[in-house]
């Protein structure tokens, strides 16, 4: 079979949920700065909120420092869901439209196009789940349960399909 | 849009892959890396300056393993981006550079530079063995200079050509 000079692209709904991902990242940038005070607000009054979650004492000189700590957390959670949200839309489109080109099997493409667009999308959303858990499981705690529900598995099935696609275009030069 | 050859996909996808997994070598294996700089630290007590003051020594490990930590990091970030800039940059090339020696040229330089992070990860290693100093110095003129100069000047070709006038395709393509 000749092979195809020209990118073929993905599934539309792969590259709407790329773009959406895109379009949630840029608003989540935008509100981060327009919205800063609010946002801050909000995790402080949830901290505060529960205090044995965050070991707040009562007395101002220790909590204002746990809770800026906490509060630092909770903003570079946002920031790094903006970041990782921006850099996976394009992460997916690139490595699904060499799916889409170069593997011919059935099975194999849809497989790799699942696994890289599912985990390239899922992933970033783990640092806006990181953030809102934040204020009422405490730091620690919240970034256990993102790490086991979201990036664990999203960020993995992308490593999988990455090196999966990576071996597959290897074996595919090495043929040549 | 025309792609680009197979080993030029082939590496952007790998160094796509490789910055990924190295995202997740800094989260989740932090605490083993963090031990490992450590025990190489330990084992180059001299190159370190450690003096057998535990308060100093400690201060000397907490910033050596600090700068292992960035250069894993910006490894990361950059291997990346430098995947996707190759993917998207060479995909260009494939489709608007006629001739066949120039775009050979600049899918060499284009791939050559999406190479540039791996002086983040000499960096991170080096900063270990030789100290922070030596670490930084071989990691910019061995790996992050002549790397990141190729990309550089392979996206100035592809600008160029982008630039001037081209004439229209004679029908059929090239």
């Amino acid at each position: 079979m000749a092979p195809i000079d020209t990118w073929r692209l993905p599934p539309r709904g792969v590259l709407l949920a790329a773009v959406l991902l895109l379009v949630v990242a840029e608003v989540g940038g935008a509100s981060m700065s327009r919205y800063k005070l609010e946002l801050a607000r909000w995790a402080r009054t949830g901290m505060l909120a529960h205090p044995d979650v965050h070991g707040l004492v009562g007395v101002r000189d220790v909590d204002e420092r746990t809770l800026d700590e906490a509060l630092f957390r909770f903003d570079a959670g946002l920031r790094l869901f903006h970041m990782h949200a921006e850099g996976m839309a394009l992460v997916v489109i690139a490595s699904t439209t060499v799916v889409t080109t170069l593997a011919r099997s059935t099975l194999p493409r849809r497989a790799l196009i699942f696994l890289l667009t599912v985990g390239g999308v899922g992933y970033p959303l783990g640092y806006l789940i990181w953030s809102a858990l934040i204020p009422a499981y405490g730091v620690e705690r919240s970034k256990a349960i993102a790490e086991w529900l979201v990036w664990i598995p999203f960020g993995g099935a992308t490593i999988l399909g990455l090196l999966w696609l990576a071996g597959l275009t290897g074996a595919l030069l090495a043929r040549r | 849009m025309r792609r680009p050859p197979l080993v030029v996909i082939f590496v952007a996808i790998l160094v796509i892959a490789f910055g990924e997994l190295g995202g997740a070598v800094l989260s989740q294996l932090r605490p083993a890396t963090t031990r490992w700089a450590a025990a190489r630290i330990a084992a180059n007590p001299q190159v370190h300056g450690l003096t057998g003051s535990p308060e100093y020594d400690d201060t000397v490990r907490e910033q050596t393993v600090f700068a292992t930590e960035a250069g894993l990091s910006f490894f990361h970030t950059h291997a990346e981006g430098t995947g996707l800039v190759l993917f998207f940059a060479a995909t260009l090339v494939a489709s608007v550079v006629r001739p066949r020696a120039l775009r050979g040229v600049l899918y060499a330089l284009l791939t050559v530079g999406a190479l540039f992070p791996l002086g983040y990860l000499v960096y991170a290693f080096a900063v270990l063995q030789l100290g922070r100093e030596t670490g930084i110095e071989i990691a910019e003129t061995w790996v992050l200079t002549p790397l990141g100069a190729s990309a550089i000047v392979g996206l100035i070709g592809l600008a160029v050509v982008l630039a001037r006038r081209e004439p229209a395709a004679a029908p059929g393509g090239r």
